[in-house]
């Protein structure tokens, strides 16, 4: 009998180091999970700096790449120093009160997403905690992501600093109300209205589109872009190989994107034990992104290829392509994520020309892009996931996601861009900060700001395009 | 429509897309394979257009 017992009490003794053990794998595949999104998505940095170079004409390739890293740079300081504590802190509104999740609200924020204080100890390396570091990494750049969608718009004559503050505005404050209204368990969109944006469509993509229209709204066209009569017209880059890989970089970045807006299992915060889920805490799994992502991509490439014929379009539909269906991934049927993405693939030239009617240079696209699809995608969602709930919990407890739910979060999208876009850019107008004077404009922003040269052996002999406006 | 009676997640143990026990899984699967050979044919009619207007 005592034998016996001996012998339970090893077995028992096994299983539980055996269950520490299984705990501590988890814990570490959970940080080394959203860990590796954090240098995928550098890679859509890398893209955006390649497809920016790459539309930029000869005289301007160095600054349009200055501005863009600089941009990646300032996003994460400030994220860290505000950005992280607005999510926290406004998911319910601006008077930062609490939600029902227990996860928001200025005081929960102030306790774990400052830099001083009590709060520091989650803000830095701390052996007891593996999860702050790589979710503050993760949002950080999604931060960053917005900056560099609207730092394409507004190449070839737009000031450093300027620029820098505009990026700071959208990357540590725009896109992160809108994160904490429309992406987060508490946020008032979801909790009232069941808005589901799984994939960020509206609350990145949307919101820096049109935040990048407000400010292309101040700043104004390119010299030479608009002739007398009102028509444009077109000013090549000066390396449409570099342009197009770049989108495919940012294309692979964006599966670190998603990847990094999947909440694993197992862990104290996990919303379950034994499956992964979305921020919304509705469950998801790496399997019906690849359906849906891979699908997408097609869809929005073909749909392109249909209309335009012109391989800067056919990817920037096969991003069209992800956004158009980033707010349903988690339960759009992949033959209908196609269909979407290849409507909206035939959208976007029309949409990006409409806009180019009306006095928009937007040199990449980036307003109809990220902008209009965007939105096109969180209101597709409405019509086609109707019923579906939007959050986690019991039947006639939690909301579902429902057209008009799905419309209130596109108008909050687009408001929460284009306002800031605007309003910041105006102020440094006023100020003389935003755009650079004509005659540095004309004679390139490498030969004023960067001291290098892009292609020392032959771009000072390149054509400068397009020649004059027509008069 | 949610696919389940119950309007829950945890209801769901399964398939969970769009469509799941009814049409339009496949419906959508249709279209899509039409719209890929659709595209091929009229890709096809517009290149051999613009490919004559350079036969000498």
């Amino acid at each position: 009998m005592e034998e016996q017992i001996a012998e339970l009490a090893a077995k028992l003794a096994e299983l539980e180091a055996a269950s520490a053990g299984a705990a501590v794998t988890n814990t570490m595949f959970a940080e080394t999970f959203y860990y590796l999104t954090i240098p995928l998505m550098i890679i859509i940095h890398a893209g955006f700096l390649a497809y920016e170079m790459g539309a930029s004409r000869l005289k301007n390739v160095l600054s349009s790449g200055v501005k863009n890293i600089l941009a990646f740079a300032f996003m994460i300081p400030t994220f860290y120093f505000f950005g992280w504590w607005i999510y926290w802190g406004l998911p319910t509104g601006i008077t930062g009160s609490a939600g029902p999740a227990g996860i928001s609200g200025a005081e929960y924020a102030s306790s774990i997403a400052f830099g001083w204080g009590e709060s520091a100890q989650y803000m830095g390396p701390n052996i007891a905690d593996q999860a702050s570091g790589v979710f503050f990494g993760a949002f950080a750049l999604f931060a960053a992501t917005t900056a560099s969608i609207m730092s394409g718009a507004v190449i070839e004559r737009i000031q450093t600093v300027g620029f820098i503050i505009l990026a700071i505005v959208l990357g540590s404050f725009a896109w992160v109300v809108a994160a904490a209204w429309g992406w987060h368990a508490d946020g008032w969109l979801v909790t009232k209205f069941g808005v589901h944006d799984f994939g960020a469509a509206g609350l990145v993509h949307a919101v820096a589109g049109f935040f990048a229209l407000g400010v292309l709204i101040n700043l104004g066209p390119r010299i030479g872009k608009f002739n007398a009569d009102g028509s444009a017209n077109h000013i090549p880059g000066h390396n449409m190989p570099l342009t197009v890989t770049g989108l495919m970089l940012i294309i692979v970045g964006f599966w670190g994107f998603l990847m990094a807006c999947v909440i694993v299992p197992g862990e104290a915060w996990s919303w379950f034990g034994d499956k992964p889920a979305t921020i919304y805490g509705t469950p998801i799994t790496l399997s019906a992104l690849s359906f849906n992502i891979l699908m997408a991509i097609a869809g929005g490439i073909i749909g392109a290829w249909l209309l335009t014929r012109d391989p800067f379009w056919m990817m920037s539909g096969a991003l069209a392509g992800i956004i158009s269906t980033a707010s349903g991934l988690d339960i759009y049927f992949p033959a209908l994520a196609f269909i979407i993405a290849f409507s909206a693939g035939i959208i976007l030239k029309p949409c990006a020309d409409w806009l180019e009617k009306r006095g928009i240079d937007d040199a990449v696209g980036a307003v109809t892009v990220h902008g209009t699809i965007g939105l096109y995608g969180v209101v597709m969602l409405g019509i086609w996931g109707s019923g579906y709930p939007s959050l986690q919990g019991a039947a006639g407890e939690v909301p579902t996601i429902n057209l008009m739910g799905q419309i209130i979060g596109a108008v909050v999208f687009f408001l929460l861009g284009f306002v800031p876009g605007y309003v910041v850019s105006y102020v440094l107008k006023m100020f003389g900060m935003l755009r650079i004077p004509e005659g540095a404009e004309l004679a390139g922003m490498d030969l004023v700001k960067v001291p290098a040269e892009g292609y020392p052996e032959w771009g000072g002999e390149a054509p400068v395009t397009p020649a004059h406006p027509a008069e | 429509m949610f696919p389940y009676d119950e309007v829950s997640w945890s209801a769901v143990d399964g398939a969970m897309f769009m469509g799941w026990g009814g049409a339009l899984p496949g419906f959508t699967t249709v279209i899509a394979m039409i719209i890929c050979v659709a595209v091929l044919v009229v890709g096809q009619k517009s290149e051999m257009a613009k490919t004559k207007m350079f036969d000498k």
